[in-house]
């Protein structure tokens, strides 16, 4: 077949030259096979981790490497995060994590949760740290089920079978430290040097600290810190320097700063506002509603439909609010919607507005104007942005 | 607000599609949550998407006139809670798991009342678990839900929880008593 196509090809430009046409171009160069591509170990701050929940397959979820400046070819790469996984990124280690679970016969057979350790240049496997127990939190994405704690030496898991609990693993010893039972509480913050907060069924919130060996030094409680029949806050909070910024389900602002070894309440009582032409009020909705700025701007993504049981459905604006302030400074409309926003962490930030559907939009952060739509190019279902710090 | 409906639409569609799954089933303990009688919903658009539910589908319908609707929308009476695929379009039923998969032991109860009678009825339901996830059908309603804190309200969760497998297939919903009013 081959030297058949290479005859055809003499003949051919046999005939162009007795023609008198002008000649044909050399042909094109051979290209190396195999040929495999890598990433800058740094990315770039326009660059993000989405996770892609991948609902009709969750055993194959993913995380995507996006560069969000690029809608030729947003998409740079694919790693696992199977199986209602959660992502972790250590920019300066070149190093990505994912908690996972799997089946030894894909849906069946022995289980095993485990954290992957992935190359920011290859994102290849560099590792692994096997948890015990088969017993890690498997829901939608929230950030507060996988955190770091320890300088990002450590990691720590939320467990559920339904019995609560955190796993603590030392990720630079490659090793599970120990577990802490956590009943009633769940999502961890990270909180002073070696420690973490968790919200709790009652309202409170308890601030752990851990001494060397991962176990608890220190415990405390703070009471009445959300009243979660009436003002539930979303689960995923926005970080503003060492201060977690969250928002409740009617748009109240709570900020609590996790700086020391317990966790501290705001007293400041701000909201992110009200408007016209909700029907029948503005509330936030979405999955991931809330985004900071490097200037320490909160981003809240809001529903004109907002009632009971709308707090998941999505939005179509982003407010922005200035905790320092408790102003609201500009309100950007979302052309195609979102149910997941993040800011990156550029000069000129850039908000990124996902809908779990697939579809993701870039906005100029300060003028809110559209810069381009990266469309369903990138994510089967993603969930939850992690800008490049 | 024309352009609005466009959108909500657009926004319930990618909900349909990409979310909460998860389980909708808190434990036993949603009994008592359960016994508040929670209305059935009006269609949601979200079903329009493919796959999800109302997608040119012929009617499934249980033939006796006390328990109306179709089982592969997500206005059927007894959906008034799910989140998750219908196992109606899986290969199950309105009550049973799909050839080849486990149904959990644990599960979330929700109160529907049927149009038919007028009754409250409690309605247990299961997730399918052990096959890889149907696809088909995606309902999801977050009508009383609450954060993960609080586990029993929330739907956010996996709960094919004590099954040999962790992995999600369908969910299913059994009438398993009728409610006692307030």
């Amino acid at each position: 077949m081959r030297s058949a196509t290479v005859m055809f090809a003499v003949a051919l430009s046999a005939i162009t030259l007795a023609s008198g046409v002008k000649a044909a171009p050399p042909p094109l160069p051979e290209e190396p096979i195999p040929s495999e591509a890598s990433l800058p170990a740094d990315y770039p701050q326009g660059w993000a981790l989405i996770q892609d929940f991948n609902f009709n397959s969750l055993v194959d979820g993913r995380t995507v490497v996006v560069d969000t400046g690029n809608p030729a070819q947003p998409l740079k790469g694919i790693i696992r995060t199977a199986q209602f996984g959660n992502t972790l990124f250590a920019p300066a280690k070149h190093e990505i994590y994912t908690a996972e679970t799997f089946f030894s016969r894909l849906t069946q057979g022995e289980r095993t949760d485990a954290i992957t350790i992935w190359d920011t240049a290859t994102l290849k496997s560099k590792g692994e740290i096997v948890l015990p127990g088969g017993k890690r939190q498997q829901s939608v994405t929230y950030a507060g089920t996988f955190q770091f704690t320890n300088g990002q030496k450590w990691v720590l898991i939320s467990n559920f079978t339904p019995a609560q609990s955190v796993t603590v693993v030392d990720l630079d010893g490659r090793k599970v430290l120990g577990e802490i039972d956590l009943p009633g509480c769940a999502h961890i913050y990270p909180t002073g040097d070696r420690g973490f907060t968790t919200l709790c069924a009652d309202g409170s919130l308890t601030s752990i600290q851990l001494d060397d060996k991962g176990a608890v030094a220190s415990s405390k409680t703070v009471a009445n810190v959300q009243d979660i029949d009436k003002q539930p806050l979303f689960g995923d909070a926005a970080w503003i320097g060492k201060t977690a910024w969250f928002v409740s389900y009617h748009g109240q602002l709570q900020g609590i700063d996790m700086a020391g070894a317990v966790a501290r309440p705001l007293a400041a009582k701000l909201s992110v506002g009200t408007a016209e032409g909700g029907a029948p009020e503005w509330r936030p909705s979405g999955w991931q509603v809330i985004a900071a700025d490097a200037k320490g701007l909160l981003y809240v993504l809001m529903s004109p439909a907002g009632k009971e049981g709308s707090h998941k459905d999505g939005g179509t604006e982003v407010w922005v609010i200035d905790p320092a302030t408790g102003k609201r400074t500009q309100r950007i409309a979302l052309s195609g919607g979102a149910t997941s926003i993040a800011i990156t962490r550029e000069a000129a930030p850039r908000l990124i507005a996902m809908r779990l559907d697939g579809p993701i939009d870039i906005f100029d952060a300060a003028t809110g104007k559209p810069v381009h739509s990266l469309g369903t190019t990138i994510a089967f279902n993603p969930t939850v942005a992690i800008p490049v710090p | 607000m024309a352009g609005f409906d466009k959108l909500t639409e657009k926004l319930a569609r990618g909900l349909a599609r990409g979310t909460s799954r998860r389980s909708s089933l808190a434990w036993i303990g949603g009994i008592a949550t359960g016994a508040a009688i929670l209305p059935v919903l009006p269609v949601s658009r979200a079903m329009a998407a493919p796959h999800s539910a109302g997608h040119n589908r012929p009617p499934i319908t249980s033939g006796n006139p006390q328990d109306p609707g179709d089982r592969s929308q997500c206005d059927y009476w007894r959906y008034c809670a799910i989140d998750g695929f219908l196992c109606s379009c899986c290969g199950g039923t309105v009550n049973t798991c799909p050839p080849g998969t486990e149904m959990s032991p644990i599960t979330w109860i929700g109160t529907c009342t049927n149009p038919a009678d007028g009754r409250a009825y409690v309605i247990s339901y299961n997730d399918c678990c052990g096959v890889s996830s149907c696809g088909q059908c995606l309902c999801n309603r977050n009508e009383g839900d609450r954060p993960q804190v609080r586990p029993q309200s929330n739907n956010d969760y996996n709960w094919c929880l004590n099954t040999q497998s962790s992995v999600y297939n369908c969910s299913a919903a059994a009438i398993v008593g009728v409610a006692v009013e307030k």
